[in-house]
């Protein structure tokens, strides 16, 4: 279950003050899968950062499963990013000269996981985002961006978390391929109770979420979904 | 992969800088081990010095060394008195006689009077004749003295004469400074306190008279065998020959007597001490105590200035490398601070983003140390013999000023390590043991360690410094 409570980011640019994300508050139960969608700028990115304890709100707060962010010290912010979030890159943010196996493996490495289950679940993972075997051992900057993108995409289901940030997971991938990703996103929230939060310009993905969102100069509206009903939604923050 | 194998493939990462960071880092620590090792071989020099030159004390009869005459000869007595002295290690009594062959003691004779008792500055001998021509023709000073040892005869007459050679009966195998023979053919007398027909030449006073190991010669008409040959470094310490002390007192006809009694103290520091309790013990009426080699002093003193700047040598190319290293490590955070972003950013404790770039600096010194030893291998013998011959020089000055009783010349025996041109394995292996077993294991441990320590700072600061701020802000960048 993930909370947000008047969730405000701003961010001093001159004598200007910009505010991406102004008072934002919604809920989401376990095993939701969301979508945001927005135009550019319009603080998708900085509010997910937030959501991942990547960032530091300016005022506001983030609860998972009741427990605040906002008072956690900076080994539990580790610990939480660690083990209770998967995050997708707008950018990848891979390891430049480790393979693609490898990366994966890094945060089940941090988890403690044992060696020989680390590579087979990674091995495992990279099938499932269908990067081809052969590319598996190549280092990440030998991989196109698609390719890229699925590695981060495997990397963040690494450890099993209980929430996936994915910030434009299919931006680089052809129609198919995006397709098959956003299967796998939704089996992944169906079928293993992950709440799955994803940034997109892609109609087509957020067609097939349960909740759908809209973020327009720092604000959230709620959008009536095709997949489900909006009334099951909590009422959208007041404009 | 595993955070070690992570830093080992990070410190390849760029291979163009990693060698050239190892290849600066193995200059800076190969010469810290070479200064370190030069330091050591100086320290062995100084106090191989110390050891052949200043613990020994020369007790002589009272007078005897001025122009007086002296009093009462020494005897067994007073050796055994010096021996029981505190800190006394040995106690060698020693009678010199003045040998010259018959054409010189014509004449000397013929320069007018008969040889008289030893020469300025002599200590008293009997002169008796040899069959043996000295190695060493008097110069200038020598023909002074030599004219000065007659009677106010005729000076024109008296042009040219050689040195008298010094023949002196020790009671053991050691030289007038009370150092250890140094014999370069044959062997010792044996029993040095037994009647031996046997004698020690200087190699060359045998060359002189063409002699080698177990020709035949004769003093006051007896025939003296040649047992070996000693080397003593110096013209007139080689123009010398040595015999047993009960024979050279009989040859002397003072049977009993000793002109020299050469005092060896255990160690440095209590020579002063030993020094006035032995001539308390004695007397100041019959013997007099000195301390020989004053002019060794300079030479000591100087190779010690080398030992104190060999040492700096050593702290400062030591901190030059901790330099570098600091420095490279700095740069490195920085430039993958995006990196510890990602880490941070997908769950990596701050331990393991230190732990990652600790090791990854210690990759670099331990390359950068195993170069240097490589390095220091070659380098040092070169070092420390450049160090060391260019105040050779002023050693062996110092001990030609000294007379016979210089220290010999050249390099110690037991030498430097890694002598230039030596095989490197050799090299190598000479660089382990000198700096292993050199006196200060702990220099080495302190230096390799400061290192080591600062290579770890110099990676655990900056990453966990950047590893703090929020992962955000360094995922975004400057
Ligand atoms: N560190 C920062 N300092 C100042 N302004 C910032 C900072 N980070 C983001 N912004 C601004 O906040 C706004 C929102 O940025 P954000 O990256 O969240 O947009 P976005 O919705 O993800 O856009 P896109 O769809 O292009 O990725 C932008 O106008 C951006 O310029
Ligand atoms: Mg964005």
């Amino acid at each position: 279950m993930l909370e947000v409570k008047n969730l405000v980011r701003t961010f001093k640019s001159g004598d200007r003050t910009i505010k991406p994300v102004n008072d934002v508050s919604f809920k989401l139960a376990q095993g939701t899968l969301a979508s945001i969608v927005g135009k550019s700028g319009s603080g998708k990115s900085t509010l997910l950062s937030l959501l991942g304890a990547l960032d530091k709100p300016t005022s506001g707060d983030v609860l998972v499963n009741g427990v605040s962010l906002a008072g956690m010290p900076d080994s539990r912010l580790t610990d939480y990013r660690r083990q209770g979030i998967g995050f997708v890159f707008q950018q990848f943010n891979l390891v430049p000269n480790l393979s693609a196996v490898d990366n994966v493996m890094l945060p089940m490495e941090f988890a403690g996981m044992r060696k020989a289950a680390r590579l087979s679940r990674a091995r495992e993972l990279l099938e499932q985002v269908q990067l081809d075997p052969g590319k598996h051992a190549r280092r990440i900057n030998r991989l196109s961006g698609g390719e890229q993108q699925r590695v981060a995409i495997a990397r963040a289901m690494a450890n099993s978390p209980q929430l996936i940030l994915a910030d434009e997971p299919t931006g680089n991938l052809d129609e198919q391929t995006g397709e098959h990703i956003i299967e796998l996103l939704s089996s992944l929230s169906r079928d293993h109770n992950t709440t799955i939060l994803v940034v997109t310009h892609d109609r087509q993905l957020a067609n097939k979420t349960d909740r759908r969102f809209r973020l327009q100069q720092g604000r959230l509206t709620e959008e009536a979904s095709p997949a489900r009903p909006a009334a099951t939604a909590p009422a959208p923050a007041p404009a | 992969m595993s955070v070690l194998a992570r830093s080992i493939g990070n410190a390849f990462r760029n291979k163009v800088r990693t060698a050239a960071v190892v290849a600066v880092l193995a200059v800076a620590i190969g010469l810290a081990l070479a200064m370190l090792v030069a330091n050591q071989a100086v320290a062995g020099k100084v106090s191989e010095l110390n050891a052949s030159v200043g613990t020994v004390l020369t007790v002589t009869p009272a007078g005897g060394q001025g122009f007086e005459g002296g009093g009462e000869p020494l005897t067994a007595d007073q050796a055994t008195t010096a021996a029981g002295v505190p800190n006394v290690s040995s106690v060698v009594g020693a009678t010199a006689l003045r040998l010259r062959n018959a054409e010189a003691a014509a004449a000397q004779a013929g320069a007018g009077g008969p040889a008289g008792q030893g020469g300025p500055g002599g200590q008293s001998a009997a002169t008796v004749t040899t069959s043996l021509t000295a190695a060493v023709d008097a110069g200038t000073l020598g023909t002074r003295n030599q004219a000065a040892t007659g009677t106010t005869g005729s000076p024109g007459a008296a042009t040219s004469f050689s040195l008298p050679i010094t023949a002196t009966g020790v009671g053991a195998e050691v030289d007038t400074t009370g150092k250890a023979l140094e014999l370069t053919a044959g062997s010792g007398l044996g029993d040095y306190s037994a009647a031996s027909s046997g004698a020690l030449l200087g190699t060359t006073l045998a060359e002189k008279n063409g002699l080698g190991v177990g020709s035949a010669f004769t003093i006051k008409d007896q025939s003296f065998t040649v047992a070996g040959l000693f080397d003593a470094g110096t013209a007139f310490g080689n123009n010398a020959l040595y015999l047993t002390l009960p024979t050279a007192q009989t040859l002397a006809e003072l049977p009993g007597e000793l002109s020299t009694l050469i005092v060896t103290v255990d160690s440095m520091d209590h020579v002063e001490s030993a020094k006035t309790a032995l001539q308390a013990a004695l007397g100041t009426d019959a013997a007099d105590v000195s301390q020989g080699q004053r002019n060794l002093e300079t030479a000591v003193s100087s190779l010690s200035s080398v030992k104190s700047i060999s040492f700096i040598a050593f702290v400062a190319a030591l901190a030059t490398a901790g330099l570098i290293i600091l420095l490279i490590m700095v740069m490195l955070v920085r430039e993958r601070r995006r990196e510890i972003g990602v880490l941070k950013a997908i769950g990596a404790r701050n331990r393991t983003i230190g732990l990652q770039f600790v090791l990854e600096a210690l990759v670099l010194v331990a390359l950068g140390s195993a170069a240097g030893a490589a390095v220091a291998s070659f380098a040092s013998g070169g070092i420390a013999s450049a160090l060391i011959s260019s105040n050779t020089t002023t050693a062996t000055g110092a001990a030609g000023a000294a007379g016979q009783r210089g220290i010999p010349g050249g390099m110690a025996p037991g030498g430097f390590p890694g002598a230039p041109g030596g095989n490197p394995l050799g090299g190598a292996g000479q660089l382990l043991t000198s700096v292993t077993a050199s006196a200060s294991p702990g220099v080495i441990g302190a230096g390799i360690a400061a290192v080591f320590g600062v290579a770890i700072i110099g990676a655990l600061v900056p990453a966990l410094l950047t590893a703090r701020i929020r992962p955000i802000e360094v995922l975004r960048g400057e």
